[in-house]
């Protein structure tokens, strides 16, 4: 009996190593990253987690990556910066120096983006990053650092062009920003827009990020009798803003946010309080989004739900685009050379499901954002760069008349 | 003026709530001298469980408080008789250590359990609001505020008139002499941070039905509740109210009329004054 225990004791310790120590023997290209698993930006960390294995796993089902006459496999060094910056640079250098990761995918959120990127510049190793935003990544003409998010500077671009169009026109215009490197990029872009769109900024606020309480802000939207809130901030703070505008009765015409629309989660969270909330993305689901792995957007969003249980985003998808975009300049490069990937990664222009991926000169890509708003807690697309989808529901009514 | 009003009513119901949460923070520090770095954690236990009972089970989250306050209680209980109990007599830094650990358990078990998503408890009456003319007052936070009076001054009666208020008060001020009069300190312990667990529990019920719950609220609560401590001072569970008014009036003034960045600012400043002020608080007594 105890020697049957052994056995099977000294087979699963077996099976254990073989699968844990598979990505370390076999020659596979490994890719390094740092995301947010624990601590406060653990609720989006996570979709990079899951976009990046995801991404991985599908692309090496199909084969994997041809560099040059051989057919190699991708594999992930991933680890958990527990929402800290200082941490996750060093968890970089780390992956650099002495795991000797092969090519660099990126944390979330732009503040980790700006700092990580420090690690890639010194160590000349690209990083693909879909998670920081902020045009200040983009600015210190930094070589090795590409990014898939649309930049933050022009995120309430759209939306602001669809404010010139709505009737009654807005005009007075509340901007609240929390203080942090994407949000503060967001404001600086949004501000010039709205005074080319003819449209008084009645409240210009910046506030400390992970506030709790709106209150105060709000008694002042209130008090100024603002059309228009535009929102750039982080989940928590506008589920905060949300649940307490509600309290407060505070009802502008329209308020958009930068994050927490696009998401599940958020929109479970506020349920029925949800609804009017309008944002914004630049990843839609669609099947018009045709991709050489996953067939296309929609068939990837399915996909995605079925193997993790929750709807992807388009930190999801901006993350599986990393993946793909490495795997391409790979192919493309013949090769693994960082300076030789770098150069490919700059040229590359494919279609994905994320939509067409090629970088500007600064290493950021610039993809259009779709209006969204939360209608009868569904989520529907309003405005994208051709005009109107789908009609907005504007004015908002008061909250005791929904 | 309006507006002035509304700030200040939004002012006195955000203190209130942060009584509340620095109430049971102020207990423990008090009578036991233990700084509980893992006072937050246990708020935002608190919290899942008001949002557990009212999801699943469908109980109002402010009929649930006696429900979580008592398994709070319980946790309290048990965490001090089978832990801390081992330190409560070694250097403070030991106390602040094996509170912080604790904390970081407590936050991450939580997001093993509940995951990093969202929660927020929500009866159909969190987003009500009874109006006096132009200013606003949200009926969670009222009730929030009312609640917080009556623990306050509940807790106040229960230590001057009760014989275990008097024996958690004794120990405090004199250990020697309440064992020479029958006082079983690690039970009377037990109790007092089982209180304070207690409070913190309903502390917590409060809170997820005016914002929301995730893994990682603990430690900014923490911080705040200290705050709110000092300012209040240890000796008086009145002077937590104070403290929590202060401290709620003076950040939504400061975020209304000087930037809404600078609420920290006015809040640990405030901290700083009193320390040099009045070290033992604004209602403690003077040395």
């Amino acid at each position: 009996m105890s020697r049957a225990m052994t056995r099977f004791g000294s087979a699963l310790l077996c099976a254990a190593l073989t699968a844990y120590g598979l990505p370390a023997f076999a020659k596979d290209i490994v890719l390094g990253a740092s995301v947010q698993l624990t601590g406060s930006s653990a609720n989006t960390g996570r979709y990079y987690r899951d976009a990046y294995q995801f991404a991985i796993d599908k692309i090496n089902e199909k084969g994997g990556v041809k560099v040059g006459d051989k057919q190699e496999k991708l594999a992930l060094k991933l680890y958990d910066n527990q929402s800290n910056v200082n941490l996750s640079v060093r968890q970089y250098v780390q992956l650099v120096s002495q795991d000797k990761v092969d090519l660099l995918l990126g944390p979330f959120a732009s503040n980790f983006a700006l700092a990580d990127s420090a690690i890639s510049e010194k160590y000349k190793i690209p990083m693909v990053q879909g998670g920081g935003a902020s045009d200040q990544i983009f600015s210190r003409g930094f070589k090795y650092i590409f990014g898939t998010l649309a930049p933050a500077s022009n995120y309430f671009g759209s939306t602001v062009e669809m404010l010139t169009k709505l009737d009654p026109k807005p005009s007075k215009v509340a901007l609240l920003y929390a203080d942090d490197a994407f949000d503060v990029s967001v404001a600086k872009g949004t501000r010039p827009l709205l005074k080319k769109a003819g449209l008084t900024i009645a409240m210009d606020e910046r506030y400390t990020s992970n506030a709790s309480d709106f209150n105060s802000l709000l008694s002042q939207i209130k008090n100024a009798n603002v059309d228009a809130v535009l929102v750039a901030g982080h989940e928590t703070e506008i589920l905060n803003f949300i649940r307490q505008a509600k309290s407060l009765a505070v009802a502008p015409k329209m308020y958009s946010f930068t994050v927490g629309v696009p998401s599940a989660d958020f929109r479970k969270a506020l349920g029925k309080d949800a609804d009017y909330a309008f944002g914004m993305t630049a990843w839609l689901p669609s099947a018009k989004l045709k991709d050489k792995w996953f067939g296309d957007a929609a068939q990837f969003a399915q996909d995605y739900k079925a193997k993790f249980g929750y709807d992807p985003d388009y930190h999801a998808a901006s993350g599986v685009a990393d993946v793909e975009a490495i795997a391409e300049a790979i192919e493309a490069a013949g090769s693994t050379d960082h300076q030789k990937v770098r150069d490919a990664i700059a040229k590359l222009n494919f279609p994905s499901l994320y939509g067409t991926i090629a970088f500007a000169e600064n290493g950021q890509i610039d993809l259009p954002q779709t209006v969204i708003q939360v209608q009868d807690e569904k989520l529907v697309p309003v405005y994208d760069a051709n005009g109107f989808v789908e009609k907005p529901k504007y004015p908002m009514p008061a909250w005791n008349a929904r | 003026m309006d507006l002035l009003a509304q700030i200040l009513v939004n002012g006195i119901l955000l203190g209130g709530l942060y009584a509340v949460m620095a109430l049971g923070l102020a207990l423990v520090w008090g009578v036991l001298n233990i700084v509980n770095l893992a006072h937050g954690a246990f708020i935002m236990l608190g919290a899942y469980l008001s949002w557990h009972l009212f999801t699943y089970l469908g109980i109002d989250p402010f009929l649930g408080l006696p429900i979580t306050a008592i398994v709070m209680f319980g946790v309290g209980y048990g965490v001090q008789r089978g832990l801390l109990n081992l330190v409560v007599r070694a250097p403070m830094f030991n106390t602040l250590l094996i509170t912080f650990g604790l904390e970081v358990v407590l936050t991450y078990l939580a997001q093993l359990a509940f995951s990093a998503d969202f929660r927020t408890i929500n009866p159909s009456y969190a987003g009500s609001h009874v109006a006096f003319g132009p200013v606003v007052i949200p009926l969670a936070r009222l009730m929030a505020f009312g609640i917080a009076i009556v623990l306050t001054v509940g807790m106040w009666v229960f230590l001057l008139r009760t014989k275990l208020g008097r024996a958690i008060r004794a120990t405090a001020q004199n250990l020697v002499a309440a064992r020479l009069y029958g006082v079983e300190p690690r039970h009377l312990y037990a109790m007092t941070f089982g209180i304070g667990i207690g409070l913190a529990g309903a502390a917590g019920g409060l809170y997820g039905t005016v914002s929301q719950i995730n893994p990682y609220i603990g430690a900014t609560l923490t911080a705040k509740s200290f705050a709110i401590a000092i300012i209040g001072g240890l000796d008086n569970p009145l002077g937590v109210l104070v403290g929590g008014l202060v401290l709620g009036i003076i950040e939504s003034l400061t975020v209304a009329y000087v930037g809404a960045t600078f609420g920290d600012v006015a809040s640990f400043g405030v901290l700083v004054l009193v320390l040099i002020v009045r070290p033992s608080g604004i209602l403690g007594k003077t040395a």
